[in-house]
């Protein structure tokens, strides 16, 4: 492989990045890298330039045994493993405006304990930015027959366009369970209990529509968040 | 992940006006959150359990579903996200010398994992499936190509995507996201090798360009 030339170091550290390389020339970069600071630096530098483009993929939360196998490698004191509190990860949202602590208290459940779930606890969807960032959360008691909606953060919406929030089930197009005040709170009644409107949706989605919701039907506009229904009986 | 240069831009304008309230909202958001994931991981070098956990809840989503459009099954997405977390609480202090934004680093680690198991799992299998011909178009999913043009905070990079021709775009994409190589791309286009393999060199030369103007990368 010839690394004399800067221009054939960038080529090559480009296609490394973005995933093109057959394996054999993978290998022999990732072990070069070590030695050539010019091959190292430019991967870094390729990287700063593309792995952005990582952030167009939404997130998924992992199974929690993930964690759990993870938490029993790295060994030691498993329990402190355990994220202290919510608030203490607040910092990172300083500015967030928390709706009411039944709201915390939701969001606490989902991200502190692993998604386990009973039929009878209330259901309860987190929606998520491009950045992992809570935004707003769903929340209904399996029975009933009402989804209340809440941000977590302030959402910014011009003022001719509104928030619709989507179940998107597994198979089909979305479907539009109402639409979003500005104040970033919904309460949205169902046409049947929870469970079985819910039923076979694995995830909710809210996206930026004309102000009145879309026009369609289907969304139109982008996806701002979205979330995974956590399902396990 | 964009915050890096971008905020790092925002944050040189904001040094020289000598103002912080000249910081665009969103713009010091990234930053904080940028700091946060800094603190985690410096903490996470001194072995600090929980700032270990924080990192992990904060950022696992997102490089799990990473993971997961490049491999295509939960059990292998599964593993690269475990070995990478076990690589990051053993190796954070070198994330110091490091020249990229936490979230940067954290991604590159785990998609040189999935890129590795991708292509040793292909020493096997040399064929594209059906299924992987098509997916381009999409199903219930976006494709590579709606989430190229997604990323709303990947903005810089996003705009100098739009300037590419389409082919190049697909093929950025279907590299980036599915971790295609140019024979595997040759087959999905149905082109000469050749043909693929300048389409994504001079997409990259384009980027680099575009990028480089826009005063993102170095």
């Amino acid at each position: 492989m010839r690394l004399d030339a800067p221009a054939i170091v960038d080529a090559l550290a480009a296609e490394y990045v973005l995933g093109t390389l057959p394996a054999r020339t993978r290998r022999r970069l990732t072990n070069l890298m070590r030695f050539n600071r010019g091959l190292a630096d430019a991967v870094h530098a390729w990287e700063e330039r593309l792995l952005p483009l990582a952030e167009g993929v939404a997130p998924v939360a992992p199974p929690s045994r993930v964690w759990a196998q993870i938490r029993e490698r790295i060994g030691g004191a498993a329990a402190s493993a355990q994220p202290r509190s919510i608030w203490e990860s607040l910092g990172l949202w300083r500015g967030l405006a928390i709706v009411g602590l039944a709201t915390a208290l939701a969001l606490a459940v989902v991200v502190l304990s692993p998604p386990v779930e009973r039929p009878e606890q209330p259901l309860v969807v987190v929606l998520t930015g491009q950045d992992a960032k809570p935004a707003l959360v769903a929340s209904a008691d399996r029975g009933g027959r009402t989804l209340l909606v809440t941000a977590v953060a302030p959402v910014e919406v011009a003022v001719d366009r509104t928030l619709e929030l989507w179940a998107l089930p597994a198979v089909g197009s979305p479907r539009s369970l109402g639409l979003i005040a500005p104040s970033g709170v919904a309460r949205i009644a169902l046409p049947e209990r929870v469970d079985s409107a819910l039923a076979g949706i694995p995830a909710l989605a809210v996206s930026l529509e004309p102000r009145g919701g879309s026009p369609t039907g289907l969304p139109t506009g982008p996806v701002l968040f979205s979330g995974q229904i956590q399902r396990l009986y | 992940m964009a915050q890096g240069p971008r905020a790092r831009e925002e944050l040189k304008q904001v040094l020289a006006s000598g103002s912080p309230n000249a910081m665009p909202e969103a713009a010091s958001k990234q930053l904080e959150k940028s700091a946060r994931l800094m603190e985690l991981l410096a903490r996470t070098a001194l072995a600090d359990q929980r700032a270990f956990a924080e990192l992990y809840r904060l950022t696992a989503p997102h490089l799990y579903a990473v993971a997961l459009r490049i491999l295509r099954e939960s059990a292998a997405a599964e593993e690269v996200l475990q070995e990478s977390f076990v690589s990051v609480w053993n190796h954070a202090g070198t994330y110091v010398s490091a020249k990229s934004q936490p979230l940067t680093w954290l991604t590159s680690i785990v998609r040189n994992r999935c890129l590795d198991q991708l292509r040793r799992r292909e020493l096997d299998t040399v064929t594209l499936d059906d299924e992987e011909r098509d997916m381009s178009i999409a199903n219930e999913e976006p494709s590579p190509l709606e989430m190229l043009l997604s990323g709303s905070d990947a903005r810089a990079v996003r705009n100098c995507v739009e300037l590419l021709d389409s082919n190049q775009k697909q093929a950025v994409a279907l590299a980036f996201y599915r971790g295609l190589t140019h024979s595997q791309l040759s087959r999905h286009f149905r082109q000469p090798l050749g043909t693929v393999k300048s389409w994504v060199r001079r997409a990259l030369e384009r980027l680099k360009s575009c990028l480089d103007t826009a005063g993102v990368a170095r």
